[in-house]
């Protein structure tokens, strides 16, 4: 399975790689997404802000959205996720619209959202598939879609409830760290991954 | 959100080292070995501080980052020698998850706004050393070893309002004296940021630990050479926290 990682040109995008390849498939970098789509699984990954991650996706937006619409198996990861939305408060831009919903600031007294927090109400396989509990946070805001139907997981963070996990059609996002979430989150990413790509 | 326990590991020329004050340094191991086996055991993130002097030593240390990526998938922060945005994107163009700013924050404030604008506040940590200085904690730079006018409670608050999205905070006082953590200055930045505060410098035991989150209002706690020495481990630490309350996530 050749998978494509999306690199938008901010931060850590090694471990995200690693914790990928397991062997059976082939992970590359790509920072031309019109070149990314030609692969088995594009993966957004998440590092960065959001109006700027928007500005890079801009020129490939509407090729991007119409081939993850059209059946390309795409991972969205924490602003990876976001970006599968409408829009965001963080920052300006379009997001990829292939989800319907807007992206608001958590309500919470301390922010950012950082550390490990559990996994409520799975009801996505792949959770059955490889087991997750608790998984490990880097986020200020989060997914807030139309139709609550998309959410599979959800976490929370002081008072405020939000989807950890969403999937659409061949769209899965998740706003946890999968890749910095142990053992247990490689296992968890390979079966995203590998779920996306079938 | 559960209560982290970072382990923290000083790193000088490729090898993990320890020492009291960085003095009779000892080699303690591989880097991504003891990373590895911490995860293993339930650490919740891994530090990694560079105590090399010479320019050199940065490629092996960036090195030793990518090696670490590559086996490690625990959160992972990098510290030491950080001066510039272009070392916040070459640490994190490594494998890292977040940089830790210290000394180059005090010289240049705007570091930290630079950081959190390109790679976003939750990749850039404000590391303050904090010495008491009769009512008040006073910052110090350069390892601990040079005094600042600042006041740690108003620098922490300055850190924050330019873009850090935690504060490590270290007391010079208590580091390596295994006699607890200075909770009093520790509940006075947890209370004056709005955002994690980790707790470092004074770790003696796991009840230490338990008394930073409890009375400190920690939101994660930072050990080294407890572990290193085998006083206690990550899996003993934890059981004391479940014990007291405090929720942590369970040590496979």
């Amino acid at each position: 399975m050749r998978v494509s990682i999306l690199d938008y040109g901010a931060g850590n995008m090694h471990s995200l790689a690693k914790a990928i390849d397991d062997g059976s498939s082939s992970v590359r970098l790509e920072t031309d997404p019109m070149a990314a789509l030609d692969s088995d699984v594009i993966v957004l990954p998440g590092v960065g802000a959001f109006g700027h991650a928007a500005r890079r996706l801009a020129p490939a937006r509407t090729a991007l959205r119409d081939a993850i619409r059209g059946g390309l198996p795409c991972v969205g990861i924490c602003l990876g996720m976001q970006l599968l939305f409408d829009e965001s408060e963080e920052g300006a831009g379009k997001g990829l619209g292939v989800i319907e919903g807007r992206v608001t600031r958590l309500r919470a007294n301390r922010l950012p959202h950082i550390g490990w927090t559990t996994i409520d109400d799975p009801s996505d396989a792949a959770f059955r598939r490889a087991p997750l509990d608790v998984a490990y946070y880097a986020n200020s805001f989060a997914c807030r879609p139309s139709r609550p139907g998309v959410v599979r997981a959800w976490s929370v963070h002081e008072d405020d409830r939000f989807p950890a996990m969403v999937r659409e059609g061949n769209a899965v996002g998740v706003q946890f760290h999968p890749e910095k979430s142990s053992r247990a989150g490689v296992a968890f990413l390979g079966e995203l991954i590998r779920g996306a790509g079938t | 959100m559960l209560t982290r326990l970072i382990v923290c590991l000083d790193v000088r020329e490729g090898r993990v080292v320890k020492g009291v004050r960085f003095e009779g340094l000892r080699d303690v191991g591989d880097p991504v070995e003891l990373a590895a086996r911490y995860e293993a055991e339930g650490a919740d993130e891994i530090v990694f501080l560079d105590i090399s002097a010479s320019a050199e030593a940065r490629t092996t240390l960036l090195e030793t980052v990518r090696r670490a990526a590559e086996a490690v998938f625990i959160p992972l922060t990098v510290g030491g020698g950080v001066r510039t945005v272009d070392d916040i994107a070459c640490v994190l163009r490594s494998g890292a998850d977040k940089v830790s700013i210290n000394t180059a924050a005090v010289a240049r404030p705007e570091l930290l706004s630079e950081g959190a604008e390109r790679f976003g506040s939750q990749c850039v940590v404000a590391s303050i050393d904090a010495k008491r200085e009769q009512a008040a904690w006073r910052v110090w730079t350069h390892g601990g070893s040079v005094r600042t006018e600042i006041d740690a409670i108003e620098w922490a608050r300055e850190c924050v309002a330019r873009g850090a999205g935690e504060i490590l905070l270290t007391s010079i006082d208590r580091d390596g004296a295994r006699s607890g953590f200075d909770l009093a200055l520790t509940r006075a930045v947890s209370d004056a940021v709005p955002v994690p505060v980790i707790a470092s410098g004074g770790a003696g035991s796991a009840a230490h630990v338990r008394d930073a989150v409890v009375d400190g209002r920690a939101d994660a706690v930072l050990v080294a050479g407890i572990l290193h020495d085998g006083v206690t481990t990550v899996r003993a630490i934890k059981a004391e926290m479940v014990h007291a309350r405090i929720p942590v996530r369970a040590v496979a």
